[in-house]
């Protein structure tokens, strides 16, 4: 294999607390001002 | 329900898996992502992903190095995967206090009928479903964590002193949000929202009335473009405020100008969703898949140079998923791009009458009732037929979805619109190419580096890096 070979691979890991659907932003755990 | 990833591929076969693509080895689909200098290798069923100069891509799959950095964590992503798919509970209810609603937008799921002559909750109802709520999730959610309450429509502020009330009564249980048309958004109802920290989601669906009224009019025939850019002055600087803009063939064309004009009234967040055809009047104005496709794209790169001229970011929140799910699949927030979706297993939807349905987009369609809060114990409902039809749907059993290497970044959606509109679970939804472009577009972003631009700040906060392979392979 050259050493010139050019590979970008990454991930991060977290607990899931995927919650939302398409109707609503949930982006943010607070809103307040 | 089952993973698609089964450890016991490695023994039941004597292949030791040491090449790409035959015996045991791992099955990376080369993916082009539209780069100048850059393919995807993507294993689909872990989300796994590398990206790999053009030129070195054969190299690459016969590289033993590359196979044993993904074999070192194959079982690993296999969980994080598994448990993201099968492992999460409710956390979310879209919680529809009224049938009613004031607009009489051409591709709303909730059936005209219901939205001019409907019922609203008492007062009395809806702080009644609220402790119903309150104690179910107190029992399944893990102690100082929130569920989500999500007042929704039909227009919800019809029915606001209800809905003003409960949240008063449960401000330390629940966060809570509304989706609004904003028509009915008066200063007291601001000052009552934003000082209560709730979350607002306005619709509109172009940038001036022209375009916008298209689609959202009152029941006479009257757009609202203009109230609605009267709420969003008035909440220019609220950080928990954003914009869904329904995309249409009414309004695809100007979604570059739409991008420009959230911006420049300073919307944090926005939503460009693709019109979901569940009920037959949203087909009338379904966009072609991929001309949808190009001018999302050239909005998505109009809000990227936004933010590189004026370092304030404009984060178009279903983008951002996708980006999200490519460099961090557990992160991710929406649940419609996941297989199954997040309908009945991570959020569920309450109508009016106490009906629970897997999610809002089911309203309407009787067939999907899992039954009632004020009758039924949730457990129950999550495990009836209706809601167990949802959760199992899977993408394994959609064509082309089951060949396809980016499944897991769209995951086929949505179930209620491949039910009415294609006929049964295992048929894909009205958009395919919409989903493909964004995941292509979203790699190569990643390709150069720049996913921080069109993600929201501290997306990385509470995740932690598992994997990181740059440069040379040997």
């Amino acid at each position: 294999m050259s050493k010139k070979t050019k590979a970008i691979a990454h991930r991060r890991s977290c607990k899931a607390q995927g919650t939302g659907l398409s109707h609503y932003i949930l982006m943010d755990k607070k809103a307040k001002k | 329900m089952s993973s698609t990833f089964n450890s016991q591929t490695h023994v039941a076969a004597p292949s030791r898996g040491r090449y790409v693509n035959s015996g045991n080895g791992p099955a990376f689909a080369p993916v082009d992502i539209g780069h100048p200098a850059y393919m995807a290798l993507v294993q689909a069923d872990t989300a796994f992903w590398a990206l790999i100069r053009k030129n070195k891509l054969a190299e690459a799959l016969s590289s033993p190095a590359f196979i044993r950095a993904f074999r070192r964590e194959e079982k690993k992503f296999a969980r994080e995967m598994h448990t993201l798919r099968f492992g999460l509970k409710p956390s979310a209810v879209y919680f529809n206090p009224t049938e009613k609603c004031n607009l009489n937008c051409r591709y709303c799921y909730i059936p005209a009928a219901m939205r001019r002559n409907g019922e609203h909750m008492s007062a009395m109802q809806v702080l009644r479903a609220l402790a119903l709520l309150k104690k179910y999730f107190r029992a399944t959610l893990p102690s100082g964590s929130l569920p989500q309450i999500v007042f929704h429509g039909a227009e919800p502020m019809l029915n606001r002193e209800a809905v003003f009330a409960g949240i008063e009564r449960y401000a330390g249980d629940f966060r809570f949000g509304v989706q609004t048309n904003g028509t009915l958004l008066d200063d007291r109802a601001i000052a009552f929202l934003t000082g209560h920290g709730v979350g607002i989601g306005l619709s509109l669906d172009g940038p001036k009335p022209q375009i916008a009224d298209r689609t959202r009019q009152s029941w006479d025939g009257h757009g609202v473009f203009a109230q609605v850019k009267e709420a969003m002055t008035k909440l220019a600087g609220y950080p928990g405020y954003n914009v869904i803009c329904t995309v249409t063939s009414e309004n695809m064309r100007h979604l570059t100008s739409m991008v420009e004009f959230l911006h420049a009234m300073k919307a944090p967040a926005c939503m460009l969703n693709i019109v979901r055809c569940t009920l037959p009047p949203a087909r009338k104005v379904r966009p072609d898949d991929a001309s949808a496709a190009g001018y999302f794209l050239a909005a998505l790169k109009r809000s990227n140079e936004l933010y590189r001229r004026t370092g304030r970011k404009l984060v178009v929140a279903n983008f951002a998923n996708i980006v999200v799910s490519i460099v961090a699949p557990a992160a991710r927030r929406l649940m419609c791009d996941i297989s199954p979706c997040g309908g009945g297993r991570c959020f569920f939807a309450l109508a009016p009458n106490g009906d629970i349905f897997p999610c809002s987009e089911f309203i309407g369609l009787d067939h999907f009732t899992g039954g009632n809060l004020f009758r039924d114990p949730m457990d129950k409902i999550l495990e009836s037929a209706a809601f167990k039809e949802v959760t199992g749907r899977l993408v394994e059993n959609i064509e082309p979805c089951r060949h396809c290497a980016i499944r897991h970044f769209c995951g086929a959606p949505c179930p209620a619109e491949a039910h009415e509109v294609n006929g049964g679970m295992d048929r894909i939804g009205s958009f395919c190419e919409f989903y493909e472009e964004q995941v292509r577009y979203a790699f190569r972003i990643v390709a150069d580096g720049r996913e921080d631009e069109y993600l929201w700040d501290n997306w990385k906060n509470g995740t932690t890096p598992t994997f990181h392979l740059r440069g040379v392979l040997n």
